[in-house]
């Protein structure tokens, strides 16, 4: 599969991006992200009694003056975030013009790039079936970035996809950053224990819905016999008039609100996108209205 | 239920042909998608369906089918048989004169025509319908047509006739009907009263108007007294009237003699009126109230011998002879010229317009191309003449003269020209030798050569010749001169309608003259008809009441007579109490299948429906977005 979704014009456009996270990391790494602990930041966080042995160029002088009394400057501690993102890589994600498929993956390296930015240790996940494949296992910095991105243009779609089956097994680590689902969620199957589980992980969550325009706005009509590409023995046979396609726009309604509520819920992050929508309406607009970018 | 035009169900055909279109386009159109989860979803949220709604799939096609089925039936024109519900009629119209009486502005005959359309307007379809028509002649118009219309458009132009007679014919051929089909239901439209009548329904459309006839009307002329004297009888036949009867002399616009009487109800009452007349051409004689059939009011009558009269032109410096001889045995107007006035005349390119011209010891430069020709002593040849001067001058060296040999070939027209002509002691002195190379009967002979002969010229006229002056024999002393000279005129001018008055319904009988090539009669309404010309005598039914002008065409001469047809008095009293009239046998009580055929109109309004439906339904269907 040779997808050329990442290029270099692209890149430039959201190296002004940076994710926002609502809570504090717990990396093993020191990086940009303001940890919980107290560490070497310039940011200055609290006062603690100096005992022997501290690093005295942390006294606070002016307060020793006041107080008579010496006291240690505490500072934030930065932490490296890593940032986990799976991809949905069903065979659903890959019908309709301009699939869901491209704009999975094109979402999947803006937000790579944006973390790798931020100096954040990235990983990029495929979910197929019960299993999350890696697809770049972790990089840092820009360079790494450069070498591992043409790796987005080897995924294949196939298959279906358990996104809980498939991470909750996984080592999804624990208030270290930020985990990214991108997936077009048209499935019974249950992605609610797979977000549960990263919020109880500490992980900062952001659920992308893919769908394609004529999932969004299906003009199909008259006497249609429907095969899921995911497994063709799910099949929906009917004539589709006027009624069946409100019940359509009902049902959509209610997937997508159903897994935004679940979202907001749970503090996660959720954003509907279009395939056809581009990255610029995607990062600029709606990540941005949502506080997942700044 | 049968079909008036079968082929229409061929559209039929259209229903398969539907049925196989809808199965191909029904057919689910198979496509893979990214998920149905949302499909399969949205049936939660579906609206329970009305159950008309699960049928709107098949609506559609049965609809169609629907639209189609009418649509073919339409066309087809379908006639459900009624069993029972119709009958035959049969009707006896009665045409005759009377009928043309006038009803508060209709005539007896337009309301008859409307008590038939009436009765076939309202009987069932699949009635069947006879008219049979009482005229001059009894005709059958249309015999058991189930067409309404046709019948109702035929009925309508049956024309008014003048003529008497009487509906037994038409009885008859109801009969025929009645004996065929007891169950006929048969209806006689007259105006005449009957005392019974069985097996129909008599439709009498006479009201008894007011009316008065002229009738028997006689003249005698006195040329000398220039007096005129005629006799009739007039008649009111529905009351007792003071009546005003004129006399009119040759078209003219004021009355020449009128008499007042006092007519009693059916009693004729004889008027006389006399006034002076020079000339005598025609007259008509007339009442002058009004009443509701003017037909009978007035006659004209026509003089027999001035209708065939001619006129003839005898050129001669000596005419006595011939003149007397004409004047005395023909009924001619002889207007009399020397040579010199003729050649003015000529000279003068007037007219000629002369039924006969006779030219005696003179040349003329041409032959007449109008009229018949009698040549005395032609000594010189004549074009068109058939004949040619051989010498134009023989002397006959003997004492006495030479004295002529009657010719009887036993020919029609040697033994008419021939007729009672003794034919003895008939002596010329000198003669003109003629070799004849057309075909003449000759009827004397000297020496084996023709010295009166008798035929036609080129020009189809007829012609006589003389070849002797009458000055050189001693025929205008004999009494044969007369019978001969009379035999040639009728020869020349037959007589061509022996009566000019008739009844109408009458055949007058036209006399066929020799040579003739046509005879045209115009009728007083106009209408132009020709008889035929190949028997001595043509008749001809005069079916209207008024002037008809009869024209012959004898070679380039045409000769017009008029003759008059009056109504027939019996038609001028129909309403009178007439005889029993019925139909023999026992009437039947069967009917014949009726039929329904308006169906036509439901199944457009049907398909129209279906297609306005189907058309809401695919405009729901497909223009949903």
């Amino acid at each position: 599969m040779g997808r050329m979704v990442i290029n270099e014009e692209f890149l430039q456009q959201v190296e002004t991006l940076q994710t926002l996270i609502k809570n504090n990391v717990a990396g093993q790494y020191g990086g940009n992200r303001q940890s919980k602990t107290y560490g070497s930041s310039c940011e200055f966080a609290d006062y603690r009694d100096y005992v022997q042995g501290d690093d005295i160029t942390k006294i606070d002088w002016n307060a020793y003056a006041r107080f008579d009394k010496l006291y240690q400057k505490l500072y934030l501690d930065e932490r490296q975030m890593h940032t986990r993102i799976y991809i949905d890589v069903s065979r659903s994600m890959e019908y309709g013009k301009n699939d869901k498929a491209e704009q999975a993956l094109r979402l999947a390296a803006v937000l790579a790039y944006v973390s790798v930015n931020e100096m954040d240790k990235v990983s990029v996940y495929a979910i197929r079936n019960d299993q999350v494949e890696e697809i770049i296992p972790s990089m840092v910095g820009k360079e790494a970035f450069v070498q591992s991105v043409g790796k987005f243009n080897e995924v294949t779609f196939d298959g279906d996809s358990m996104i809980s089956d498939a991470i909750l097994p996984t080592k999804v680590g624990y208030g270290d950053g930020m985990s990214v689902i991108i997936s077009d969620f048209l499935t019974d199957n249950d992605y609610e224990r797979a977000i549960d589980h990263l919020v109880s992980k500490k992980r900062h969550v952001l659920c992308i819905q893919v769908l394609s325009k004529e999932e969004l706005n299906p003009q199909t009509r008259g006497k249609v016999h429907f095969f899921d590409s995911e497994d063709m023995r799910r099949t929906y046979r009917k004539n589709i008039d006027k009624e069946i396609a409100q019940a359509y726009k009902a049902a959509l309604n209610y997937v997508t609100e159903r897994i935004e509520n679940y979202c907001t819920a749970r503090g996660a992050d959720y954003a509907l996108v279009s395939a056809e929508d581009s990255v610029a309406e995607i990062f600029f607009g709606k990540l941005v209205d949502k506080g997942v970018m700044k | 239920m049968r079909f008036l035009y079968p082929l229409g169900l061929l559209g039929l055909i259209g229903i398969p042909v539907l049925i196989i279109i809808y199965i191909i386009k029904s057919k689910y159109t198979e496509q893979t998608v990214p998920s149905t989860y949302l499909w399969n979803l949205s049936e939660r949220f579906l609206k329970r369906k009305r159950p008309i709604s699960k049928l709107a799939g098949i609506l559609g096609l049965v609809l169609q089918l629907l639209a189609v089925a009418a649509i073919s039936l339409a066309i087809a024109h379908p006639v459900i048989i009624l069993p029972g519900a119709a009958h035959d009629y049969c009707f006896v119209l009665d045409g005759s004169g009377s009928m043309n009486i006038d009803q508060s502005g209709k005539t007896r005959l337009e309301l008859g025509k409307e008590e038939i359309s009436s009765v076939i307007k309202k009987a069932a379809d699949g009635s069947s319908y006879t008219l049979v028509y009482v005229g001059c002649n009894t005709s059958v118009v249309y015999e058991q047509t189930e067409d309404k219309e046709q019948a109702l458009l035929q009925l309508s132009q049956v024309s008014p006739e003048y003529a008497a007679n009487e509906v037994t014919d038409a009885i008859g051929v109801a009969q025929e009907y009645f004996d065929e089909n007891p169950s006929v239901v048969i209806y006689l439209v007259t105006d005449k009263a009957y005392d019974t009548v069985e097996n129909m329904t008599l439709i009498n459309v006479s009201d008894r108007r007011e009316n008065y006839a002229i009738s028997n009307i006689e003249h005698v002329w006195e040329e000398d007294a220039a007096t005129v004297t005629v006799t009739a009888e007039a008649i009111s036949y529905e009351s007792d009237a003071t009546l005003t009867v004129e006399l009119y002399l040759n078209g003219e616009t004021t009355p020449s003699a009128t008499q007042t009487v006092q007519a009693s109800k059916m009693q004729f009452v004889p008027v006389e009126l006399s006034c002076t007349a020079v000339n005598f051409d025609h007259m008509s004689v007339r009442i002058k109230e009004t009443d509701s059939l003017a037909l009978d009011n007035e006659a004209i009558v026509f003089d027999v011998e001035k209708e065939n009269e001619y006129d003839a032109l005898l050129v001669s410096d000596r005419p006595l002879f011939i003149k007397s001889a004409i004047q005395s045995t023909g009924n001619a107007a002889v207007t009399v010229k020397t040579p010199a006035e003729y050649e003015e005349y000529k000279a003068a390119e007037k007219k000629e317009g002369f039924d006969l011209y006779v030219f005696d010891s003179y040349n003329p430069a041409q032959m007449p191309t109008d009229g018949a020709v009698w040549l005395f002593n032609l000594t010189s040849n004549l074009t068109g003449a058939g004949f040619s001067v051989q010498d134009d001058r023989v002397d006959i060296e003997r004492d006495g003269g030479g004295e002529l040999t009657l010719v009887a070939d036993g020919s029609a027209a040697s033994t008419a020209l021939t007729k009672d002509v003794f034919g003895q002691g008939i002596s010329i002195v000198r003669y003109v030798k003629y070799g004849l190379y057309r075909n003449f009967t000759t009827l004397f002979e000297y020496e084996n050569n023709p010295i009166v002969f008798a035929g036609t010229n080129e020009y189809g006229n007829r012609e006589v010749v003389f070849a002797f002056d009458l000055h050189d024999s001693n025929l205008p002393l004999l009494f044969d001169n007369l019978v001969l000279f009379g035999n040639l005129l009728e020869y020349s001018f037959p007589t061509i309608v022996e009566e000019v008055f008739y009844y109408s319904g009458d055949d007058a009988e036209i006399n066929v003259i020799s040579g003739c090539k046509s005879i045209r009669i115009d009728s007083p309404t106009g209408k132009i008809s020709y008889l035929d010309t190949s028997s001595a005598t043509s008749t001809f039914t005069l079916e209207e009441v008024g002037v008809y002008t009869v024209t012959l065409m004898v070679g380039e001469m045409q000769m017009q007579r008029r003759i008059y047809a009056a109504l027939p008095q019996a038609e001028r009293a129909p309403t009178q109490t007439a005889e029993s009239i019925s139909l023999q046998g026992e009437a039947g009580t069967d009917k014949r299948d009726g039929k329904y055929d308006d169906l036509i109109a439901l199944f457009i309004g049907l398909a129209v429906l279906f297609l306005a439906d189907w058309v809401v339904y695919c405009y729901d269907r497909y223009q949903l977005r």
